[in-house]
């Protein structure tokens, strides 16, 4: 009897773990901004409309990896949170679901595509960050300019995402290329390349990695230093003369999705001045005008690019990258 | 299986002619469906990694390899990965039969919590040794600020010691289950004859251990370079064969280069594997079987006893500072940057869907998983059809697949229709029950080797038919091997990273991968306080168990059975 109790108990459990728990309105998502400005959105999204958005953290290389390898069929019903190259590829090859959202009318062209294949919910940019402490023990200064990085100096006390798996890195070479111009852009991240300790997954990671002293000097997203600044972490963060630039974190419904009405009621919330608002808060630039945490009033100077060159030339740039940096150990 | 269809047929006029036809061919229609079972998701995923890693966007090449033996950056990645294999199973050998004989044979004190230390790390993720290394030793760590140092923790020496932190538990269970099954009255009689303790050990005990060790060493050689936490984690520029397929696999998206660089991880693996089923050919001691009985402690040579103490110590002293640490970190918002004692990280339920998910999906393989050990034990040593050794060396050959390997596999075979599995919770399971299949089959086998066929023949003669035989006879037999495949497939399934990192999506994500994502990250403190959170789950789980199993007098058999 008692075995055939706990026969019992096993296989309800059994089927209880496989068929999971099915709950009010859900939603599949790629979300590629920070862990916590993911749950962040998750939550606002919830408390705005409850639904409940599953997602896992990934940067925005691997959700263009991912979306790349599932393509026709994806495992999720929307993004949110890639960068340009992404959701401008999801356009052309009709991996992306057009919408029209009455929610974003008069946003500004750079956020909104006017198709409504995609809608751009905030910009972000890179910047410098260092270890007040560790540079006080050194007896260094802050780089004023991106150049004063190629210092021997810094040897091995710079980190940097990889291009390869880093939007916030694609977005680095693609605005030092502009800054200036293909031969001499990639002269310059080959001698920054000597100084540079290892390239890191995500384009957040060196803020943590420069915050914890590990390294004195991160090239890193700006997305997260005003929330480490209020942690506590001894940062200092500059955007250095040349000035820097941005891309979009990007909203693209995909094509084959069973749940289309709930992903446009996400579309429209994230197009109201309360998540532009939010987003502002955690230190974006957004498509409704709201102070800005970390920049406050003034934005930084930004350098010219095309995003949607930058997006075309990015495969071509990834080759060259590991032509450059992945032939020989050092 | 065509052929049983068609005698089913003509035989279906006289329903007793097809149940004896049935009883006869049981076991080789069940050996047929287990067989394409393992084909297809064990077998094909390989298969589909090799092709990919030989067809290019326009047919067959060998471009690919051409890349990876010219380039210095991806040779110098598989030298590396060999040498960490190579220094890492040597050194974590070493410590696991030091732990392993003090916890048997040393004094009764200490055997207790040495054995605690050695086995609690083993519920944790690896790669936690490297976060805690970071905290103490890295450029800004405790350690290194407190005395001024300058040392360089990221590269090869940083990823050697992390891995070998991480792996010493694994030798020292398997080490310290052989030594237990060993009957200590050999090493005790050549004792009372005169023999000194070195002696002992190197012609008795290291000798009977052999099959073991070897066993051991396969295992943590394996797992070693297929673990690619903590060389993701302080391997900095260092390249390392599973941590640079995973980047080139989630990252840059590179199918062609990653399966190239799985194929070369997977080739060490199967040779060793072959290797190890040569020499193991013909050594099966009959010390073992015997009931585990406690060595009484004996008089210890200070010769052997101080290197031995000395290891000991450092290895536990050095696990115990990692877990402390790791520990200390979930308490504190920013360990080793702001002392200041928070809860915030426990509170943080972000990632409690995931451990419910870890949960969920190591049951549902741990369940599968065993009833298809014991079953595949069972057509293996009961069956008599051609191509038994074959499914043997299949179903065990888990233990030399890297979890790399076998997760790029899966995403490769299974994430297209027809046969699209991924984006759901089935896929983490299966590829779980497949990599971790070995241990219940194993089980399986010794537990079947133990009773004659005899048993069965007579139920069969008095009229019983094969699946009463089954029920009656075979199950109780094997219940333990089942319980030894549910466990170890549990226990593994829930920490392991190596495969369902390649496989998670969103909604279906699992604590393992959120813990080293968040680690990677930087959040260390949510990183530890989920980890935590894990480890006591898991220990509940194993609370419960052991509760039913004692519940249902399944106790010792059970533990022993665990131990094979």
């Amino acid at each position: 009897m008692k075995k055939k109790l706990i026969a019992t108990i096993v296989v309800a459990i059994f089927a209880v773990a496989l068929a999971g728990s099915a709950m009010a309105e859900e939603i599949n998502a790629y979300m590629g901004l920070s862990p916590e400005n993911n749950a962040t959105v998750v939550k606002f999204i919830k408390d705005k409309t409850g639904i409940t958005v599953n997602q896992n953290f990934q940067s925005f290389g691997e959700i263009q990896a991912k979306v790349k390898a599932e393509a026709p069929n994806f495992n999720a019903d929307i993004i949110v949170g890639c960068g340009s190259p992404l959701a401008f590829m999801a356009k052309k090859n009709g991996w992306a679901v057009p919408y029209v959202s009455i929610s974003w009318k008069g946003a500004a062209e750079v956020f909104v595509d006017p198709q409504g294949y995609w809608y751009n919910f905030s910009n972000f940019s890179f910047v410098l960050v260092g270890n007040k402490d560790r540079l006080a023990k050194a007896g260094y200064s802050m780089p004023k300019s991106w150049k004063d990085l190629l210092d021997p100096k810094w040897k091995g006390e710079i980190v940097m995402p990889s291009p390869l798996s880093s939007g916030t890195a694609n977005q680095m070479r693609f605005t030092f290329l502009a800054l200036y111009g293909d031969d001499a852009g990639w002269k310059f991240l080959a001698d920054l390349d000597k100084n540079i300790h290892h390239y890191t997954r995500s384009g957040n990671a060196p803020t943590d990695l420069v915050g914890r002293g590990e390294f004195m000097l991160g090239l890193t997203s700006d997305e997260n230093v005003k929330k480490r600044l209020d942690d506590g972490y001894p940062l200092i963060w500059t955007v250095p003369q040349e000035g820097t630039g941005y891309d979009g974190t990007f909203a693209v419904i995909l094509n084959g999705t069973k749940k289309l009405d709930t992903a446009k009621k996400i579309i429209d919330i994230l197009g109201t001045p309360e998540f532009s608002a939010l987003m502002a808060q955690i230190g974006y630039v957004t498509p409704r005008p709201a102070p800005n945490k970390l920049y406050g009033k003034t934005l930084p100077k930004y350098i010219k690019i095309d995003l949607g060159k930058a997006a075309e030339d990015s495969p071509k740039n990834n080759d060259i990258w590991k032509q450059k940096f992945r032939t020989e150990f050092k | 299986m065509a052929t049983a269809e068609l005698s089913v047929k003509l035989q279906a006029s006289s329903g007793s002619k097809v149940k004896d036809f049935l009883n006869a061919n049981m076991v080789n229609i069940l050996a047929a469906l287990l067989f394409l079972l393992l084909a297809f998701f064990l077998l094909y995923p390989i298969v589909a990694v090799l092709i990919k890693s030989l067809r290019g966007p326009s047919g067959f090449t060998l471009q690919y390899y051409q890349n990876f033996f010219s380039k210095n950056y991806y040779y110098q990645s598989l030298i590396n990965t060999l040498l960490l294999g190579a220094i890492n199973t040597v050194v974590c050998l070493v410590i696991g039969f030091c732990l392993a004989y003090m916890t048997t044979r040393g004094p009764w004190i200490l055997r207790k919590p040495l054995k605690i230390i050695s086995l609690v790390p083993l519920i944790a993720p690896p790669y936690l040794f490297a976060l805690s290394l970071i905290i103490l030793f890295g450029r800004n760590g405790l350690v290194t600020r407190a005395l001024d140092l300058h040392w360089e923790l990221y590269g090869f020496g940083g990823v050697v010691i992390s891995q070998t932190l991480a792996f010493i538990p694994l030798a020292y269970m398997m080490i310290e289950s052989t030594l237990m099954s060993l009957n200590p009255n050999l090493e005790e009689s050549a004792y009372d004859l005169g023999a000194t303790e070195a002696t002992i050990l190197r012609t008795i005990t290291i000798p009977l251990l052999a099959p073991g060790l070897l066993k051991a060493a396969l295992l943590i050689f394996v797992m070693t370079i297929a673990e690619f936490g903590n060389a993701a984690i302080l391997g900095g520029r260092t390249p390392f064969l599973a941590p640079d397929t995973y980047t080139m696999i989630t990252g840059e998206s590179d199918f062609y280069m990653g399966s190239v660089l799985s194929v070369i991880l997977i080739a060490p693996c199967i040779l060793i594997f072959f290797i190890h089923n040569y020499l193991l050919e013909g050594k099966k001691f009959t010390t073992i079987g015997g009931k585990p009985v406690a060595s009484e402690p004996r008089k210890i040579t200070p010769l052997i006893k101080v290197p031995f103490v000395i290891i000991t110590t450092v290895a536990a002293g050095a696990i115990l500072i990692c877990f402390a640490v790791v520990f200390a970190a979930s308490f504190y918002k920013i360990l080793g940057v702001t002392h200041n004692f928070v809860l915030s990280n426990y509170l943080d339920f972000t990632s409690n869907r995931a451990i419910y998910n870890s949960i969920r999906v190591s049951f549902v393989a741990a369940v599968i998983g065993a009833i298809i050990g014991v079953l595949l034990a069972y057509v293996i040593v009961r069956g008599q059809f051609f191509g038994r050794t074959f499914i043997e060396m299949i179903s065990l050959s888990g233990f030399a697949l890297p979890g790399t390997v076998l997760g790029i596999g899966y995403l490769l075979a299974f994430s297209a229709p027809p046969l699209k599995l991924t984006g759901g919770i089935m896929i983490l399971a299966l590829n779980c029950v497949f990599r971790f299949l070995a241990v219940g089959v194993e089980a399986g086998i010794s537990k079947l080797h133990q009773i004659h066929i005899e048993i069965e023949e007579a139920s069969a003669d008095l009229g019983a038919s094969f699946l009463t035989t089954f029920y009656k006879i075979v199950l109780p037999i094997m219940f333990p091997a089942f319980i030894a495949g549910f466990i170890y497939t549990f226990m593994t399934a829930i920490v392991s990273l190596s495969a369902v990192v390649f496989l998670v999506s969103p909604g279906f994500d699992l604590a393992a991968v959120i813990i080293f994502d968040k680690a990677v990250y930087g959040e260390i403190g949510i990183a530890s306080a989920t980890t935590m959170k894990l480890v006591l789950i898991v220990m509940i789980c194993m609370l419960i168990l052991n509760f039913i199993s004692n519940k249902t007098k399944l106790g010792s058999s059970m533990k022993k059975s665990a131990a094979v």
